[in-house]
């Protein structure tokens, strides 16, 4: 059965010698793979419409269960170039793709967090530090998927505190938490900042100019709070590390 | 004649790219066809190349030798190094006959998202040989897709404190083809890379 939605092209994968593994976000699917026969080729009608971030209006064949259906077709919306020039912008979006396929399930509709992620590519300018952004994609990603940590209250009688509890992804009172493992504080401000960004619209986020120690110490604790769900850190993350380990050997 | 290794080879030959069910019989019955020598010389060299393919010392090409016949090579120009993903691809740069200098492999490309970080390619070979030699000029010729551009602006960053020349393939249109069917991203790349003419 031919189907046809719109996606954005969040990873791919080599298979054999000149096709590829592409797996899309889509608002009525979810996260989708689909084959794709011969893109590597030069004379492939898929041409750069596979490339990561690509958001494009597709086809694809397969049975109802089949597990990877065949791309027939993609036509470029927005081809996001630019996006993809600056090794260190390609970064950091590689870090919320890999998000993206982390917490989404395949074959799940999932209109909110693809237009979350379509918002997000829209709002980011080149050359720009797009740390407040990335944030504030994580938060709202977060929250889509029902992970996003407790802040405002405690997690178990709704007290006001300033200790987050990792194990727990709240916020814990001192009566509540009785030394469970040792918290994370966590600033007035900071709280706040992080309501703030959970309802403010992610296209209007480059607005506002927070202090540089107040957006250190949210993203810190969304870095953290990710890590311990995934219970690893996110490859991006150490490809991070290795590099700028690389750079000091060498 | 047992039905099953006559099936057994047709599978084999499936596992090759390009080759389907079809083509596989064909082959399998050409094969069993071909004098024994021939069909024997097949068997051997696929065991030769398995035996005793390795990487060169110097640039990771495969080779049987500690050295590939690249670098042994007096004639070619050691102040030129052109940096490649795999192996298979100095033999298309080869087939072109437009390079006269080395080359170096990388094993691959950079991939955050797959965890292709970069002490899992020959990156740090490649910046001691620059180090090490008189190199004048690295050509980048990973592939023209994010992650061979990821790659070479990677790998230009770090040759930065060498002061050698650092040149990337351009990004063009296929010869042949019509500007018509070109997508956008292929296009506006082709544009970015235009040269005065
Ligand atoms: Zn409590
Ligand atoms: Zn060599």
């Amino acid at each position: 059965m031919l189907k046809r939605t719109e996606g954005i092209v969040i990873r791919t994968v080599p298979y054999g010698e000149a096709d590829l593994i592409v797996t899309y976000l889509t608002p009525d699917f979810g996260i989708l793979k689909v084959f794709a026969k011969s893109p590597r080729k030069f004379k492939s009608r898929f041409g750069g419409s596979l490339e990561p971030l690509t958001q494009s209006k597709i086809s694809f064949w397969g049975r109802e269960d089949a597990p990877l259906p065949r791309l027939t077709q993609s036509d470029i919306l927005n081809s996001f170039q630019p996006l993809r020039e600056e090794f260190s912008s390609f970064l950091k979006l590689s870090e919320i793709l890999e998000l993206i396929l982390s917490f989404l399930p395949e074959r799940d509709a999932n209109k909110m967090a693809y237009a979350l992620l379509l918002n997000t590519l829209h709002t980011i300018k080149e050359k720009q530090n797009d740390t407040l952004l990335m944030t504030s994609f994580k938060i709202k990603f977060l929250h889509l998927v029902g992970f996003a940590p407790r802040l405002d209250s405690c997690g178990r009688c709704g007290k006001h505190g300033y200790s987050f509890y990792l194990a727990q992804g709240s916020i814990m009172c001192e009566g509540c938490a009785q030394r469970i493992d040792s918290p994370v504080k966590i600033s007035p401000a900071a709280v706040q900042f992080y309501s703030d960004l959970l309802t403010w619209d992610i296209m209007k986020v480059n607005r506002i100019r927070p202090s540089g120690a107040l957006l250190e110490e949210i993203s810190n604790l969304i870095t953290m709070h990710i890590r311990y769900i995934l219970s690893k850190p996110l490859k991006t993350e150490s490809f991070s590390l290795k590099q700028s380990h690389h750079k000091i050997q060498s | 004649m047992k039905q099953g290794i006559i099936e057994n080879l047709i599978a084999e030959l499936t596992k090759l790219p390009g080759i389907g069910r079809r083509t596989a019989q064909r082959l399998a019955f050409f094969i069993l066809a071909m004098p024994d020598e021939e069909a024997k010389g097949i068997s051997r060299a696929i065991d030769e190349v398995k035996n005793n393919a390795r990487f060169c010392r110097e640039c990771f090409n495969i080779t049987e030798d500690e050295v590939c016949s690249i670098c042994s090579n007096p004639s070619r120009d050691r102040s030129r190094i052109c940096v490649v993903e795999e192996p298979s691809n100095i033999f298309v740069v080869e087939r072109s006959k437009s390079f006269d200098g080395v080359y170096h492999v990388l094993l691959g490309s950079l991939s955050p998202i797959d965890g292709m970080t970069p002490d899992r390619l020959k990156i740090h070979e490649l910046i001691e040989r620059v180090r090490k030699n008189s190199v004048q000029e690295v050509i980048l010729a990973t592939n023209p897709n994010t992650k061979g551009e990821m790659t070479a602006q990677y790998v230009r960053e770090l040759l930065k404190p060498f002061f050698v020349k650092v040149t990337r393939i351009a990004y063009g249109l296929p010869i042949g083809g019509d500007i018509e069917f070109a997508d956008e991203a292929t296009l506006s790349k082709a544009i970015q890379g235009r040269r005065d003419f």
